[in-house]
C-alpha cells in the first residue's frame, strides 16, 4: 500500500493530541463527598479492578486512535496494489457488438453492455493516478465517444451517451484507431471492454503489448440463427431458403424454428443442435408471387436478437429475351437460352434481325434483356438491361482504342452475381477490341494488359453489359462458360439488375441503392415492416442514389421507389455474435494496474466509512457505558 | 454565626416551649410536667401512708370519712435536661452552605430555646467520641458562651456514633432529652447507637442534616469521589441511571431512619441546608412534635 497524499501524515500530531486530551480525560475531576462509602455501595463491588475494567478504560482511547488513523490514511488517498502504478495514457475500447446484449443471469439479468459500462466505471475509480483518458465505442464503426481527458468523470459521462448496438463491432478498426490516437502519447495502454466472444480479442491482445483486455460475462446458452439465404431453384420453380443455426453451449439443445411467410406458418421444424455446433437445413418453398419469410427459434436464451431472422422470397417470374442478331451467329445464344427452360419467357422471347428490329414498335423493343450480337441499333430503349457483344452503341460510354490479338481472359471481379460459377481460364480469343472506359464501370473481367473484356455500366435507366470481344473469334460457345455467363446475364437483370437495394443486410449497414435512381426521384419513402402499422420514413436522394441507415434491429424494410417497392432484410447472422460463451483466458490483465477496493469501495472511501463507523461505536459504548 | 440570632429572633423562640414526648425526672422542679409524683399543685393519686412521709401531704378529709391514713400525690415539675450531640465530623463540613454550619445554628438554637425556659441546655460535639462541650447551660446570660464555643468549633474526624453514646450514657445518668443532629452515614451503626440511648430512657430526637446536593447530586461523567471524612477515593462514572440509583438510594436512607425513629417513638426531622434554619425550627420541628 502507498499513499497518494503523503502529506496527509502531518496531521498525525492529532494522535498525540488525542492521547494527551484522554490522559486529561481520565485524570478525572475530584468532587468531594460526604460518604464515599455510599456511593461504593451503588457503583458495585470492584469497580476498575479487573482486566476487562482496565481494557475498558482505554478502549474508547483505542476507537478513537483508530478513527484518526483511519481519517489520516483516508486522507492520504492510499492505494492498495501488488506494485507501483505511474500515470498513463488509458485508450478505453468498449465493445458495443450484438454478443454484448445477451443479458447474464449471474449478474440479475444485466446485459454486458451494462457490466462494461460498470466495468469502465470501475477502472476509472480504482486507478488511482491522474491517468489520461480516451473512450472509444466500437460499434458497426470505431467512434471517439470521449477525446483525451484526465477527467476521469468526463469517460464516465460519455457512457452515458453510448447507445447498445446491435450488430457486429469492428474491435481490430477501433485498435487500430486507437493506436493512432495513442502515437506520441507516454505509457500507452488500450483497454478493451469486452465478453472476447469467439476470440475476437485474443488477436489483439497477441499482436499489441499494450492492449489490456477486460473480459465481462460468463453466459453461454445460446441458440441463435447465424445465416439465412435464399435463392431461386434453377428451374423457376421454387425458392430455396437455407438456415443455420449455431447452438454456443456447451450443452446440445433441442428446440424448433418456425417459419413464416407473410405471417402464415409455413412449417414448423424441431432440430436438436449440438454443443458448439451448427445445425443446418434448407427449405424449399413453392412462392411465386414471392413474400416476406421470417425464420424464429421458439426458445427463450440469452440473446434474443438472433432467436429470429427475415428473408426476402422475389416472385418468380421468366424473363423476355430479344436477341437481335444476325441469323447466321445466333446459335450459340439461342441454344443457350432454350437451355435455360423455365427462367426464360420462351414464348415471349425470339430472335430477330437488326432491321427487323429497327422497324419493331417502341413497346415490343422493351424487354427484361435485350442482346445484340455484333450489331448496333440506331436508337435505344429509354429504359433497359443490353447485353452488347462486340460492338456497342454510343449511349455506352467506352472507346475502342486498339486491338487486342490473342489476349488472355482473367476474372477481375469474382464477387459479382455475374462472374459467379464463371470459369474463364483458358478460353481462346483470337482478337478483341482495347478499350477505354470514359465513365467508371464494373469491370468482371479483363485481358492480361488491363484491357476491360467484360463490363457493366449501370445508369438510372439502363443497364449496359458489355463483352469486348465477338465470341465466334474465341472458343467461348465451347465452353460451360458461355452458357453460365448468358445465365448469370438473364438472372441478374431480372433479380439484381433490377433491384434497387440488396435483400439481405446486417444490423448496422447502411442501405444504399444498388443502381442509381431515376432523376425525377428526389426522395423515397420506407417503412419497417411488423406490427398492424407501418410506419413510413423518407430519405433524400442526392446525385441519384439514397443511403438509409436504418438498419439497428432485425426485420423488413420496404423501399418505395414511384409505383414500385423494394424489400430488404436486416438481420444480424452472425456466428461470432452468436457465439456468446467467452474464453475464461486471462489476457493481458497484468497491463492494467488498479488499486484494490475495500468491500467495492475505494480505499479513502472504505477507510472514511470505517471511520464513520468507528466513531458511532465509540459514542454507543461511551453512551451505554462500555467504556469509561 | 452569633449575628444570626438577633433579638427579634430570640424573642420569638421564646414563645415556643420546649414538650417531651415523655415525661423525664429532673432535679429542679421546672415546669415540665413529669411523671413522678411530687410536689405541685397538680392532684394526681393518692396512696397509703408510708412512715416518713410528709405529714403536710396526708387528707385529712379522707382520714376523717374513712380513718384511713392517705397521702396525696401531685404531678412534679421537673427540670428538663436538653442534651444536643452535634456531629461535628469532617462530613459535616460538606456543602455549601455546610451542613455543619446548619447543625450549629440549630443547635444554639435548641440550647438556645432550653436555655430560654430555665433548663439546662448542653451541646456535645462529637466525632470519633463524644467530645467536651458546654453543658448544663441554664439562663440566657450563658448563650453567648455557647455561641462563642460552637464559633470556634471545627469539623474534624470521623464519625462513630457508637463510642459516642457508649461514652454519652455512662456520663449521663439521669435521662433526658437528647436530640442527636449528625449526617447518620452509617445507618446501622447508627441505629445501635440510638438502641443504647433507648435503653437508659433517654427521650431522642434526631435531627438529619442534608444538603440539596446530597438530595440531588449535580454531578456526572467521570469523576474521582473523594472522601471528606476517610479521605480515600475512587474512580466512578456517574450516570444518569447511577444518580438515579442514588437518589432512590438516599430516599430510602432517610425513610430507613424516619420508620426506625417511628417505631421507637424517637423524633425524626430532616433539616435541609437550603432550608433557613429558624423556618426550619418554627416549620419543620413543630410538625414533627419537638417544638410545642
Amino acid at each position: 500500500m502507498s499513499l497518494l497524499a503523503p502529506w496527509a501524515l502531518w496531521f498525525g500530531f492529532v494522535a498525540p493530541l488525542i492521547v494527551g486530551l484522554y490522559l486529561l480525560k481520565i485524570r478525572r475531576q475530584q468532587e468531594l463527598v460526604p460518604a464515599l462509602e455510599f456511593w461504593m455501595r451503588l457503583a458495585g463491588p470492584a469497580p476498575v479492578r479487573s482486566l476487562f475494567q482496565r481494557l475498558k478504560r482505554w478502549l474508547s482511547l483505542l476507537l478513537w486512535l483508530a478513527i484518526v488513523a483511519c481519517l489520516l490514511l483516508a486522507l492520504g488517498n492510499p492505494v492498495i496494489t501488488a506494485g507501483s502504478i505511474k500515470p498513463q495514457s488509458i485508450a478505453i475500447i468498449l465493445d458495443n457488438s450484438a454478443s454484448m446484449q445477451t443479458q447474464e443471469t449471474d449478474h440479475g439479468d444485466q446485459t454486458r453492455f451494462e457490466l462494461a459500462r460498470k466495468e469502465i466505471e470501475r477502472i476509472t475509480k480504482f486507478r488511482p493516478v491522474r491517468d489520461e483518458w480516451l473512450l472509444i465505442n466500437a460499434a458497426r464503426r470505431p467512434q471517439v465517444m470521449q477525446p483525451w481527458t484526465r477527467d476521469r468523470n468526463a469517460i464516465r459521462e460519455a457512457l452515458q451517451d453510448v447507445a447498445p448496438h446491435r450488430g457486429s463491432s469492428d474491435l481490430r478498426s477501433a485498435a487500430a484507431l486507437a493506436n493512432q490516437l495513442l502515437s506520441g502519447k507516454v505509457d500507452p495502454l488500450i483497454v478493451v471492454i469486452s465478453d472476447g466472444a469467439h476470440g475476437a480479442v485474443e488477436s489483439l491482445v497477441q499482436d499489441s503489448q499494450n492492449v489490456a483486455f477486460v473480459r465481462v460475462g460468463n453466459t453461454q446458452d445460446n441458440l441463435g440463427i447465424t445465416d439465412i439465404r435464399v435463392r431461386m431453384h434453377p428451374q423457376m420453380t421454387a425458392h430455396h431458403v437455407y438456415l443455420s443455426v449455431s447452438n454456443s453451449s456447451d450443452q446440445d439443445i433441442e428446440s424448433q424454428v418456425t417459419f413464416e411467410l407473410d405471417r402464415n406458418v409455413v412449417e414448423v421444424r424441431p432440430f436438436s443442435a449440438k454443443a458448439r455446433s451448427e445445425w443446418r437445413h434448407t427449405l424449399t418453398l413453392q412462392a411465386p408471387e414471392g413474400g416476406v419469410l421470417s425464420a424464429r427459434i421458439e426458445r427463450p436464451d440469452a440473446l434474443a436478437i438472433d432467436n429470429q431472422a427475415f428473408a426476402v422470397l422475389e416472385p418468380v417470374r421468366a424473363a423476355h429475351i430479344l436477341l437481335v442478331s444476325p441469323e447466321e451467329q445466333a446459335y450459340f445464344f439461342e441454344q443457350s437460352l432454350l437451355a435455360m427452360g423455365p427462367l426464360v419467357d420462351q414464348a415471349r422471347s425470339r430472335t430477330v434481325s437488326l432491321e427487323e428490329y429497327e422497324l419493331l414498335a417502341d413497346a415490343e423493343r422493351s424487354a427484361d434483356l435485350v442482346i445484340f450480337n455484333g450489331v448496333k441499333p440506331t436508337v435505344l430503349p429509354a429504359l433497359g438491361a443490353f447485353l452488347f457483344v462486340n460492338s456497342w452503341t454510343s449511349d455506352v460510354p467506352a472507346s475502342t482504342i486498339g486491338e487486342l490479338t490473342m489476349p488472355s481472359l482473367s476474372i477481375a471481379k469474382r464477387d459479382h452475381p455475374l462472374t459467379q460459377y464463371l470459369n474463364l481460364g483458358g478460353v481462346t480469343i483470337a482478337r478483341a477490341h482495347e478499350v477505354d472506359l470514359r465513365e467508371p464501370a464494373v469491370v468482371l473481367a479483363s485481358s492480361q494488359n488491363g484491357s476491360p473484356m467484360i463490363f457493366l455500366f449501370s445508369r438510372p435507366d439502363q443497364q449496359f453489359l458489355c463483352l469486348a470481344f465477338d465470341v465466334l473469334d474465341s472458343d467461348l460457345p465451347f465452353r460451360n462458360a458461355f452458357p453460365i455467363l448468358l445465365r448469370n446475364a438473364v438472372a441478374y437483370f431480372m433479380t439484381q439488375g433490377h433491384a434497387w437495394v440488396k435483400d439481405q443486410y446486417t444490423i448496422g449497414d447502411t442501405i444504399r441503392s444498388l443502381r442509381p435512381l431515376p432523376s425525377n426521384i428526389s426522395s423515397i419513402k420506407f417503412a419497417r415492416m411488423g406490427g398492424e402499422s407501418i410506419s413510413e420514413e423518407s430519405a433524400l436522394v442526392e446525385q441519384n442514389e439514397f443511403a438509409v441507415d436504418a438498419t439497428s434491429e432485425v426485420g423488413v424494410l420496404r423501399f418505395a421507389l414511384n409505383d414500385e417497392f423494394a424489400y430488404a432484410a436486416v438481420n444480424l447472422a452472425s456466428y461470432d455474435e452468436t457465439m456468446i460463451a467467452v474464453s475464461e483466458q486471462k489476457l493481458g490483465e497484468s497491463h492494467l494496474s488498479l488499486s484494490t477496493g475495500l468491500g467495492g469501495m475505494t480505499p479513502w472511501l472504505a477507510l472514511s466509512a470505517i471511520a464513520t463507523l468507528l466513531i458511532a461505536g465509540e459514542w454507543l459504548t461511551y453512551h451505554f457505558r462500555w467504556t469509561e | 454565626m452569633a449575628e444570626l440570632f438577633d433579638k427579634q429572633y430570640l424573642k420569638k423562640l421564646e414563645y415556643l416551649e420546649l414538650i417531651a414526648r415523655r415525661m423525664v425526672f429532673g432535679q429542679q422542679q421546672a415546669l415540665r410536667p413529669s411523671l413522678r409524683k411530687g410536689a405541685s399543685i397538680e392532684f394526681k393519686d393518692y396512696r397509703e401512708y408510708s412512715p416518713g412521709d410528709d405529714p403536710r401531704a396526708v387528707d385529712w378529709s379522707v382520714y376523717a370519712r374513712l380513718g384511713e391514713m392517705v397521702v396525696k400525690l401531685y404531678r412534679q415539675e421537673q427540670e428538663l435536661d436538653l442534651w444536643v450531640l452535634l456531629d461535628s465530623s469532617a462530613s459535616m463540613a460538606f456543602g455549601e452552605p455546610s451542613k455543619f454550619d446548619h447543625a450549629r445554628k440549630i443547635a444554639a438554637a435548641l440550647a438556645y430555646i432550653g436555655m430560654a425556659n430555665m433548663d439546662s441546655a448542653s451541646v456535645l460535639p462529637f466525632a470519633h467520641e463524644l467530645l467536651e462541650g458546654r453543658d448544663h447551660l441554664r439562663g440566657r446570660s450563658r448563650v453567648f458562651h455557647l455561641l462563642d464555643y460552637l464559633r470556634e468549633l471545627k469539623g474534624t474526624g470521623q464519625t462513630d456514633l457508637i463510642a459516642t453514646t457508649r461514652k454519652f450514657v455512662s456520663r449521663v445518668r439521669r435521662p433526658g432529652m437528647v436530640v442527636i443532629i449528625s449526617d447518620f452515614y452509617g445507618l446501622e451503626l447508627a441505629q445501635r447507637a440510638l438502641d443504647q440511648l433507648r435503653f437508659f430512657r433517654h427521650e431522642i430526637y434526631v435531627i438529619q442534616v442534608a444538603t440539596p446536593w446530597e438530595l440531588d447530586p449535580p454531578i456526572r461523567g467521570e469523576l474521582r469521589l473523594v472522601d471528606l471524612e476517610t479521605s480515600g477515593h475512587e474512580d466512578l462514572t456517574i450516570t444518569d441511571s447511577m444518580l438515579r440509583r442514588y437518589r432512590q438510594a438516599f430516599e430510602k436512607f432517610s425513610a430507613d431512619l424516619k420508620r426506625y425513629a417511628m417505631r421507637y417513638s424517637i423524633g425524626y426531622a430532616r433539616a435541609e441546608t437550603n432550608v433557613p434554619f429558624d423556618t426550619f425550627l418554627v416549620d419543620v420541628l413543630q410538625r414533627g412534635g419537638l417544638v410545642a
